[in-house]
């Protein structure tokens, strides 16, 4: 897939996330699109892909938020590089790897911008409640990316069958 | 061996955490404001169209079964039932007997003669952003500071603003404050903010005790908001001997994540 419709994916993501993901919510959480796309982008092409489309889907994510530009970002990208480090040293033909980093990278993501909306003084909810919200979107998340590994898997199979 | 060969991804993640810090203290100072809010703002019309064309397929789909239909006409009777629930706050504060509450309602009527109505196009990306963006900004007369209502009450207040776009800090945000009164006891106190739920605290008066089922309205004090908006409803009152303060738990007249269309007061700026 080429850079820019890479690009477009993400944009289009990012849309849909501030639109109609809020509508999808669970417990308080709701489906994080562009970390489901990067986590599934840093398994399947690579942990420096993931940290470029973290960086691009972050500030598209940070011009939708209150507040200055790359807290998602940076969020995402430490997102990334914790499933940079999955990606090199399991199996990959497991579905339960996908879905675990990616309940990790939720984490470190809400950890991150908890820190980062605390530091800035934006709005946050008590931490209580915060990291109950962190839980709930680690168990989306983690669904989602395991549903989206498995589909991109099986298209990639399919395209890779002689005619 | 050949793991050992790979180049990290260290590199490039250190780069891009650097240039991101750099990016978020830069984007932060006031001279970036501008630059950040046209920047903000770039979205906007995209979030419009794809809210539009959730809207319309909202629609297409409830024309195909009477569950639908009952559900969009819940959602009208609920829109009715916000407004009449206003009124009757309204009326009840009107009805107190009070002449500094008379002079203070004359004061209400100072403010509303400008406002705009702002669609809601999006809404904070993640769990914690307790935000709504519109699709309105400075170029219709928008400014950080202003206040934001819906048909039932109070919303929020404008966070930041580009051109044609503007982020609304809502009432769920925890750090809000609002100086209200309770519309049958008139006792006065601070509203904060909830994801949940609105708190209030208090101010107690002698013989004088809130009541579950009473209506805080925004008292004007401290100038942050008009008087005479209408917060939330009182669903239970706690007292405890040792505090001095009374303490209610306030349902939210609006809920934000079906807000559709919104008003910002344009004549009235927090002092």
């Amino acid at each position: 897939m080429s850079g820019v419709l890479i690009s477009a994916l993400m944009l289009v993501l990012a849309l849909v996330q501030v639109t109609w993901a809020p509508h999808l919510q669970l417990y308080g959480a709701f489906p994080n699109l562009i970390l489901a796309a990067v986590v599934c982008m840093t398994w399947l092409r690579g942990p420096r892909a993931g940290l470029v489309w973290a960086c691009v889907g972050g500030l598209l994510l940070d011009l939708t938020a209150p507040g200055p530009l790359g807290p998602h970002a940076l969020a995402l990208l430490v997102g990334a590089y914790a499933v940079g480090f999955w990606v090199r040293n399991v199996s990959h033909a497991s579905l339960i790897q996908p879905a675990v980093a990616a309940a990790t990278a939720s984490g470190l993501y809400s950890l991150v911008l908890i820190a980062a909306d605390d530091t800035l003084g934006l709005p946050l909810p008590p931490l209580g409640l915060a990291f109950q919200l962190a839980a709930a979107a680690c168990v989306y998340n983690a669904v989602l990316v395991t549903v989206s590994v498995a589909t991109l898997r099986r298209i990639g199979a399919r395209r890779a069958e002689p005619a | 061996m050949e793991r050992r060969t790979r180049p990290r991804p260290t590199r490039l993640f250190l780069t891009l955490c650097a240039a991101l810090l750099l990016l978020a203290m830069v984007s932060q100072q006031p001279w970036a404001a501008g630059a950040r809010g046209f920047a903000k703002g770039a979205l906007a019309p995209l979030e419009g169209l794809l809210t539009a064309a959730g809207d319309r397929t909202s629609q297409l789909t409830s024309a195909f079964g009477d569950s639908s239909q009952l559900r969009a006409e819940n959602a009208r009777l609920e829109a009715q039932n916000a407004d009449l629930q206003r009124q009757v706050a309204q009326l009840q504060a009107l009805g107190l007997d009070n002449q500094a509450l008379r002079q203070a309602l004359d004061f209400e009527r100072s403010y509303g003669r400008s406002m705009v109505a702002a669609q809601v196009v999006g809404r904070g990306p993640d769990g914690f952003s307790l935000t709504l963006e519109i699709d309105s900004g400075t170029s219709d007369g928008i400014k950080p500071g202003m206040v934001v209502v819906s048909g039932a009450g109070l919303v929020g207040r404008v966070s930041e603003a580009g051109p044609h776009a503007a982020i609304v800090e809502t009432l769920a945000d925890p750090q809000s404050r609002v100086s209200a009164f309770l519309s049958r006891s008139a006792l006065e106190g601070t509203v904060a903010g909830g994801p949940d739920a609105l708190q209030m605290e208090i101010n107690p008066r002698f013989g004088v005790t809130p009541a579950d089922g009473e209506w805080a309205i925004t008292s004007g004090v401290g100038g942050g908001y008009p008087r005479g908006l209408v917060v939330g409803l009182v669903t239970s009152v706690t007292h405890r001997d040792s505090a001095t303060t009374s303490s209610a738990r306030l349902m939210w007249v609006n809920d934000p994540s079906v807000l559709s269309v919104v008003m910002v007061i344009k004549d009235f700026m927090a002092s």
